[in-house]
Formats: structure tokens, C-alpha cells, sequence
């Protein structure tokens, strides 16, 4: 790292003289760091997915979800700092509440990413605070249909056919271009997803990890809703059978 | 109960508001609000706006000017007419003609007559009417001549022409009965001179001369006093004293002229070393 | 009145009292208004437009206070202009509506608006949204308002029928705003009104002159008596 003892990385006010940003960077690698994260915008809806890596086998199983829901029909998914994504989840609530109630409307999706897309570039301007450490998926049906967004530490965000954040994203994304998207059902991405998810776990590095899904659309009448358990069963099962296969 | 002091303590003085609260406590009727009398009017022509207005500043039943101005500038080719309090039309339009000409530095463009309109109804209505100012405002921008009333309570219109003030119906028969499209600079000056000589006539409130103001998309006349209807004639008699009316006896003639001695005590000079 | 009330100071207020109505047919909404702002018993306005634009598709009917109504409007207006630009698409009627009815509810005490809230998005379509004074928000196939409406509440029920084109909502709300002149004191002069669909607005204007004639008392009670001018009458003696 050529930034290390330049004195240009204290700070997210400060630039660096090739005109980077080096604590937003930083907060990159907090990303990197975290388990894998992915979204498929899929005909008629959306499929969330995450590898939770779980460092100590004393925890309950199912706690600190990492798949949370924003509104009735938006959920998001992240990757990097579990604090920092329970903190832009609460902001994400506030935001679409205070849509609904200026608007009474369901709060489109494009509309809520651009407001915390704001938020979190806020967070790159003062000395005195520390960019997010996270990557947000965003899933969602709204009145335009099925929509997906992922919102970087910097603040930049942009819309996706399908989406992986975290640690395993290179083989995520390699894995997704695979699939046509626009023409599979929610029941085939949902197995598509725990599949790409159990293909990236390395399980030399992290031994332990849970699989957590969500999915909205046709099948969940447009409500942001975990994955059924005998979905999710069946999933799990399918994927470590291609896991087997696949080596 | 607050008791007259010759003191005044610095801030607000709220003892108007204590004087309402007892006599509205004692079941009297509060000390009645005067709304002061004008005629003021507006009317578009082919190629501009001629504004109007009567001279009469009222307090009560007195004439406490016979010969104030009512057409106050905003900016080069806006102009507006005020009714209502006298201090609230001052002010108001002297805070926004300000505003006009900071807005106008910040944009580069010259000022329009909506913009000065809305400046003055977002205020007007904030205010709730207790700012009372009904006025006529007119100019030319580049969207050509504009015409709007704007009352205290901050609604708005826009027409062709318009009259406010107590004098606004005498104005108003003036207008409805002559008023056509696309008429002549002369004929609007004339049509606005008529309109404001019915309110002077007719209306208690309004009287003494009428002021005009034709805007132009080049050119902006202030006519003071245009027309003087009520100017004082010379006295037919002489009502003084001749001289030597008064018979006199004796005559004094007294220096007022103070003398004073003065007397120079010669003493030791201060040293000035 | 025994009770002293600063409020009655505030007299002179500008009074929309007013006919106004909106309509959805198949392809849109037809908006329709008097023409009649009022200070007391003087007419500060005859030919006012109290049919306002706050966005390419969504107008509102104005009535009750012109200060307040304009005020609203205007924020309305405001505010769809930052939703377009940040959502990048025009509003829907409701979203117009429920901006409208959030001012009109939570500033009841100091408003007095009544307001109609009718246009065409690509969502729903024609709609007609109805806020009353209280701030309110009612959808509805059809909505009447001011103080002119009470007239003519019979002669809407009995007229309004579903599916009607554009040609007959436009007749339904001339005569139904016509009526509620003729009968309302504080409602007169023009009709105007608004066709608005997919493909634009388009403004119709029916002069005073020209508004739908129905019964007005003449010759019901036959020919009236003639008085006979030779009676010996003198007419009074005028000066010169």
C-alpha cells in the first residue's frame, strides 16, 4: 500500500495527491473481509442470499441476521460490518416511512437507494466520522416491477440484473453471468442462490457458516419474506449435492 | 393593569393588548380599527401598463396629507400602487423593491413582475393579514406587461385591469363601462385619469390630485400630479386688517438690544509652560 | 355580539364561494369552476381561474379562502416539481393528492380550503380525488364542492351515470355547474373547465352569456296584470 505512513489515510476529509480517498478504500476492505452476499432480479421478483459466517459454535443459530427487512416489500442484504448494515437498515425504515407518509404511496425502490446513497456519502466528507463498512444489496417489487440495487461505502450505487458483495464475489459473479436471469422462476433462483452461495464458502479458510435467504414477488404476493422452509431445505440439499459434483 | 409611565422599558410594549383585555372584560367594544381610504388602479394598454392612484393619506376622518405619493418603486419597470395602512404599503413594498434589486444582481436578468408578486404574497400571507396592504402591481419583463392585485391576505389575480382602495368601485364602474382590448397609450392614460377622478369624487376616502405611471418595455414615466382638480382657488375677498384699523394712544419704543459691563479682573496668567 | 373577538378583524378576507366539480370518464377527467372570488358582497373577480395546474396531468379546483387555496397550490405545485426530479416520472393523481390533504389536515385550524384534486396518471388512469374542509382524502367517481354544490347534490345523483364519454361529462358538468350559479349567490359569471387526458389538457370556456339555460319562473303564473297608464296619475315633476 503506498498510502500506508503518508499521513493521507486519517482521514476521510483528506484527499490523497492522485486525488483518492483512502479511508473509503479502507472501508472497501471491510467488505472484502465479510462473507458473501448476493441478489438475482428474476421474472417476477427478487431472490436475496447471504453466507453468514459463523465465528463461534456457542451461537444460536438464526442470530444476527444479515438479510433485514426495510419495508413491506423491500429487503436488503450486506456485507461487511454487521453494526454498520443494522444502522443503514434503520435509516432505510426511516426513509421509506417518511416516503409513505408524504407520498402514501409504496416507496419505490430507485427512490429509497438514491436517498441512501446520500446518507452513506455523507459519511465521506467529515474528519470526524468513518465511511460505512458495508455493501448493501437491495431487493425489491415495486410499482416498475422487480428492481435491485447495491450501495457502496462510497455512496455510489447502481442497478443490477444480479449482484455478490463480500469475500466470494469474483466466483459469484462469474457464476451468476451463467444464469438468464430475466427468464428464471423465483423457486429456480432461489436454488440458483443457495447453490452460488454453498460454491463460494471456503471452507479451507471459515469452516462454519449458515445459509440466509429471502425472496419478493409473485410468490410471496409482493411481501419481503424469508425463504419457506422446505424451499430452503430443498435448496440446501441440491446445493451441497452440486458441491460434490462440481469437484 | 399596567399604568402609564413616561418610562418606556426596551422590546415590545404589550399595553395596547392589556387596554383590549380590560375593555373586552368590562364588555365594551374594542377601540374600532380604521382602514384608511385610496383609490389606486391598474390598466394594460397595446404596449405597457398605466398605474393610478389618488394623493389622500387619511388617519381617521382627517386628511393627514393632502399630496402623498402611492405609486412606490420596485425596480425600473416594475411599479406598485398601495391601499390599506400607509406604514404597511411603505414597507413592504420598500422590502421587496430591496429583494428585487438583490435578486435581480444574483441572477443577472432583469426582475419580473411574478417574481416581485410571489415575494409579496409568501410574505403578505405569512402575516395572516395583519399586514395590511392591498396592492396593485404592474410592469413589463420579458414576458411582455403584467397586471396583478394582490390583498392582505395574500391571495393573488390577474387581469387585464384591476382598482383597490376604498375607491375601488367608483374606479371599477369607470373601467367596466370604457375599458377595451388594445387600446392606445393616450387612451389608458385618459381611461386611468377618469378612473381615479371617480374615486376622488365619489369616495370619501380618496381625493386631492391623481399620480400615473405608464410602463413601457423600454421606457418608465412617473406623471406626478397629472391632473390637480382640487386646487385652491384665490379668495374673492381679502379677510386681513387694513391698516390703521385700530385706533392707538401713545407710543413706546423699547431697545431690546441686552447691554452688559463688563468688568476685566486682572489676576495671575496660567502657566502654560 | 357581546363577546369581543379579535378574529373579526380579520374580516375582508378574499372568499372563493364557489361551484366547483371533477369528473372521471374512460380517457380522463373533466374539471369545471365558476368564475366568482368575492370580498363581502363585492365581486373582486369575475372571470378568476380557479381551476390550478400543479403538474403536467393533475390540476385542483380551488374553493373557500383565495389566500389560503393559492398558498396550498403553490406548495403542492413545489413540491411535485422536487418529486419529478428526484423520482425522474411524473406523479400520480394520488400522490398530488395525498401531498394536498397532508397541508390541508395538519394546518385545519388555520386553514379554510376545500379543495378538488383530479388529473390522469399512467398507473391508475382518471382519477378524482375529494378533500374537504377537515383535510380528508376521498377517491370518487365524481366530487362536487364550495359553497354551490349544495344545490345541485340531487341533480348529480340523479344525472351521473358510469361510462359516459368525454362529450357528455363535458355537458354533465357545464349543466350541473350552471345550475349551482343560478341558485348560489356567491357562485356566477363564466364556466370554465379542463379535459384532461393522455395526450394533454384542453381548456373550454362557456361565457356568461352562453350558460345552459333551465326553468326560470317566467310565465308560470300567467300574463301579469297591465296598469292602465291613463289613471290620472301625474308623473312626478323632476327639475329640469
Amino acid at each position: 500500500m503506498t498510502s500506508i505512513g503518508t499521513g493521507y489515510d486519517l482521514s476521510a476529509s483528506t484527499y490523497s495527491p492522485d486525488g483518492r480517498i483512502f479511508q473509503v478504500e479502507y472501508a472497501n476492505k471491510a467488505v472484502e473481509n465479510s462473507g458473501t452476499a448476493i441478489g438475482l432480479r428474476v421474472k417476477g421478483g427478487v431472490v436475496l442470499a447471504v453466507e453468514k459466517l459463523v465465528h463461534s459454535k456457542l451461537l444460536v443459530p438464526g442470530a444476527n441476521r444479515r438479510i433485514q427487512t426495510v419495508d413491506r416489500h423491500i429487503g436488503m442484504a450486506t456485507a461487511g460490518l454487521l453494526a454498520d448494515g443494522r444502522h443503514l437498515a434503520n435509516r432505510a425504515r426511516d426513509e421509506a416511512s417518511n416516503y409513505r407518509e408524504l407520498y402514501r404511496t409504496p416507496p419505490p425502490l430507485k427512490s429509497l437507494a438514491d436517498r441512501l446513497g446520500l446518507y452513506v456519502q455523507a459519511y465521506t466528507l467529515y474528519s470526524s466520522v468513518r465511511p460505512f463498512g458495508i455493501s448493501t444489496i437491495f431487493g425489491a417489487v415495486d410499482k416498475d416491477g422487480p428492481s435491485l440495487y447495491v450501495v457502496e461505502p462510497s455512496g455510489v450505487f447502481y442497478g443490477y440484473h444480479g449482484a455478490a458483495v463480500g469475500k466470494g464475489r469474483q466466483l459469484a459473479k462469474t457464476e451468476l453471468e451463467k444464469l438468464d436471469l430475466a427468464s428464471i422462476s423465483m423457486r429456480q433462483a432461489v436454488l440458483d442462490a443457495a447453490r452460488i452461495i454453498y460454491l463460494v464458502h471456503d471452507d479451507a479458510k471459515e469452516k462454519e457458516f449458515e445459509l440466509e435467504m429471502s425472496w419478493i414477488g409473485d410468490e410471496t404476493n409482493g411481501l419481503h419474506l424469508p425463504v419457506p422452509k422446505d424451499l430452503f431445505d430443498e435448496a440446501e440439499r441440491k446445493a451441497k449435492e452440486a458441491l460434490e459434483t462440481f469437484e | 393593569m399596567a399604568s402609564s409611565s413616561v418610562y418606556s422599558s426596551p422590546g415590545f410594549d404589550f399595553s395596547n393588548q392589556l387596554r383590549n383585555n380590560f375593555l373586552s372584560e368590562k364588555g365594551l367594544p374594542l377601540p374600532k380599527a380604521t382602514s384608511t381610504g385610496t383609490t389606486i388602479v391598474g390598466c394594460l394598454f397595446e404596449d405597457g401598463i398605466v398605474l393610478g392612484a389618488d394623493t389622500r393619506a387619511t388617519e381617521g376622518p382627517i386628511v393627514a396629507d393632502k399630496n402623498c405619493e402611492k405609486i412606490h418603486y420596485i425596480s425600473e419597470s416594475i411599479r406598485c400602487c398601495g391601499a390599506g395602512t400607509a406604514a404597511d404599503t411603505e414597507f413592504t413594498t420598500a422590502l421587496i423593491s430591496s429583494n428585487i434589486e438583490l435578486h435581480a444582481l444574483h441572477t443577472g436578468r432583469k426582475p419580473r413582475v411574478v417574481t416581485a408578486m410571489t415575494m409579496l404574497k409568501q410574505m403578505l400571507f405569512q402575516y395572516q393579514g395583519h399586514i395590511g396592504a392591498a396592492l396593485v402591481l404592474g410592469g413589463v419583463d420579458a414576458t411582455g406587461p403584467n397586471l396583478f392585485t394582490i390583498h392582505p391576505h395574500g391571495s393573488t389575480d390577474k387581469l387585464p385591469y384591476v382598482t383597490m382602495g376604498s375607491g375601488s368601485l367608483a374606479a371599477m364602474a369607470v373601467f367596466e363601462s370604457s375599458w377595451r382590448p388594445n387600446m392606445s397609450r393616450d387612451e389608458a392614460l385618459t381611461l386611468v385619469k377618469h378612473a381615479i377622478s371617480a374615486g376622488i369624487f365619489n369616495d370619501l376616502g380618496s381625493g386631492s390630485n391623481v399620480d400615473a405611471c405608464i410602463i413601457t418595455a423600454t421606457h418608465t414615466e412617473m406623471l406626478r400630479n397629472v391632473e390637480m382638480p382640487n386646487q385652491r382657488v384665490e379668495k374673492e375677498k381679502k379677510y386681513g386688517f387694513r391698516r390703521g384699523t385700530t385706533a392707538w394712544k401713545r407710543e413706546t419704543v423699547k431697545s431690546l438690544i441686552v447691554e452688559e459691563e463688563i468688568t476685566h479682573v486682572l489676576g495671575e496668567a496660567m502657566d502654560t509652560t | 355580539m357581546d363577546h369581543i373577538d379579535m378574529q373579526q378583524l380579520k374580516s375582508g378576507e378574499v372568499n372563493l364561494g364557489t361551484s366547483i366539480m371533477a369528473v372521471q370518464f374512460d380517457g380522463g377527467v373533466v374539471i369545471g369552476a365558476d368564475s366568482r372570488t368575492t370580498t363581502g358582497s363585492y365581486i373582486a373577480n369575475r372571470v378568476t381561474d380557479k381551476l390550478t395546474h400543479v403538474h403536467d396531468r393533475v390540476y385542483c379546483c380551488r374553493s373557500g379562502s383565495a389566500a389560503d387555496t393559492q398558498a396550498v397550490a403553490d406548495v403542492v405545485h413545489l413540491h411535485l416539481q422536487m418529486y419529478t426530479q428526484t423520482a425522474g416520472a411524473p406523479p400520480s393523481v394520488h400522490a398530488a393528492a395525498a401531498i394536498f390533504q397532508k397541508f390541508c389536515y395538519e394546518n385545519k385550524d388555520a386553514l379554510s380550503a376545500g379543495i378538488i384534486v383530479a388529473g390522469w396518471d399512467k398507473e391508475v388512469g382518471p382519477s378524482v380525488y375529494n378533500i374537504p374542509l377537515g383535510g380528508g382524502l376521498f377517491r370518487q367517481p365524481w366530487a362536487i364542492g364550495g359553497s354551490g354544490s349544495t344545490y345541485v347534490y340531487g341533480y348529480c345523483d340523479a344525472t351521473y351515470q358510469e361510462g359516459w364519454g368525454r362529450d357528455e361529462t363535458v355537458n354533465f358538468v357545464k349543466n350541473t355547474l350552471a345550475l349551482a350559479m343560478s341558485r348560489d349567490g356567491s357562485s356566477g359569471g363564466v364556466i370554465r373547465m379542463c379535459v384532461i387526458t393522455e395526450d394533454g389538457v384542453e381548456r373550454l370556456f362557456v361565457p356568461g352569456d352562453k350558460l345552459p339555460k333551465f326553468w326560470e319562473g317566467r310565465e308560470v303564473l300567467g300574463a301579469g296584470k297591465t296598469i292602465p297608464i291613463d289613471s290620472g296619475a301625474v308623473p312626478m315633476a323632476v327639475e329640469a
